[in-house]
């Protein structure tokens, strides 16, 4: 079943046009470049606070909240630039392992995020022990997995 | 010029590098996520100093307690970055991206140099505030515009049929 929805994105127009346009999938790569280079950012400043290190003067929850917004819409401009790639790539995402893996991480990731790291980064700061530098540790690796399979899949699939 | 990159190309440790079936994929994957610790984090500061951000976070703050970890990300970078040359001179030597990406990271880094050794030395003076002056803001906008701009030319170095035709007409790779 998933397979034939993978193939019904591939025989999209749309996917065919991305396929023959020669610009469509350079100008979307590099979108979504910088695109991950502002949420890497935004996830960072606040995952090294939560790992003690970085703005450290500046209160977590505060940091947390300002961050947040940032998270958010570089997310989304992730998903608008990368979903024309999966479109037009389908059924090479759909065998590629680095794909599913990546996909499962940013699931995890997004649902970790919304549930325990925005909870801790936004607690009073000192009222939870270790659980911090943990959450921190924990959306880094994460986060860094998901870069890393999403090369992959350009490399190696 | 050509013949450093030809002499390079031929080394034994470029061709080992080059042939070797991991080598470029673990490369590039460590220079892509160096490049979102360097760039991640310096395109906040940027936005600080722009005014789009961290407004309550004194500007002094950020280069003390964030430029270690971006220079650390820079540095893994240009190692990684280097090797992936060092591995393929000649698919670079004529490549319009890469010359233009080098030449994009010089102008951000002189950007950078007379940011800090100008602009920078009054710091005190605006560190709290709210209102940053004209200058840092230019060099804020300045720099977020060279290293986006840095990312996209080094994306574009895959798209080698994609040059400008004057530079094909230069015939540099062939």
């Amino acid at each position: 079943m998933l397979q034939s929805f993978f193939q019904w994105m591939q025989g999209l127009p749309f996917s065919a046009w991305m396929l023959e346009e020669t610009w469509a999938s350079p100008i979307i790569q590099c979108a979504h470049l910088v695109a991950l280079v502002a949420f890497a950012g935004a996830v960072l400043v606040v995952d090294m606070r939560l790992l003690g290190r970085g703005l450290i003067k500046t209160p977590l929850n505060q940091l947390a909240r300002e961050m947040d917004r940032w998270m958010i819409w570089s997310f989304v401009a992730l998903f608008v630039t990368g979903a024309p790639q999966v479109l037009s790539t389908a059924l090479k995402q759909y065998y590629s392992p680095f794909f599913w893996w990546k996909m499962q991480i940013v699931i995890i990731g997004l649902l970790f995020n919304f549930t325990i790291r925005r909870r801790v980064a936004f607690a009073e700061e000192g009222s939870l022990g270790h659980w911090p530098k943990v959450v921190g540790f924990l959306s880094i690796g994460m986060w860094t997995g998901v870069s890393v399979y999403a090369r992959l899949i350009g490399l190696l699939s | 010029m050509r013949s450093l990159f030809e002499w390079v190309d031929a080394l034994p440790s470029s061709i080992a590098l080059r042939e070797s079936l991991n080598a470029y994929p673990t490369m590039l994957t460590i220079h892509v996520v160096s490049m979102c610790l360097f760039a991640g984090l310096i395109a906040y500061w940027d936005m600080r100093l722009v005014g789009l951000t961290l407004r309550k976070v004194p500007v002094s703050n950020i280069p003390t307690r964030l430029f270690p970890w971006a220079l650390t990300g820079y540095g893994i970078n240009l190692i990684t970055g280097g090797l992936l040359l060092y591995s393929q001179p000649m698919r670079y030597y004529g490549n319009f991206y890469f010359w233009a990406k080098m030449a994009l990271m010089l102008i951000a880094g002189i950007n950078m140099f007379w940011f800090h050794y100008a602009t920078y030395k009054s710091v005190q003076a605006w560190d709290q505030g709210r209102e940053i002056p004209m200058n840092a803001r230019l060099a804020g906008v300045v720099s977020l515009v060279l290293w986006a701009a840095v990312v996209v030319t080094g994306r574009m170095m895959a798209y080698s049929g994609l040059m400008p035709q004057w530079w094909n007409n230069l015939n540099i790779g062939a």
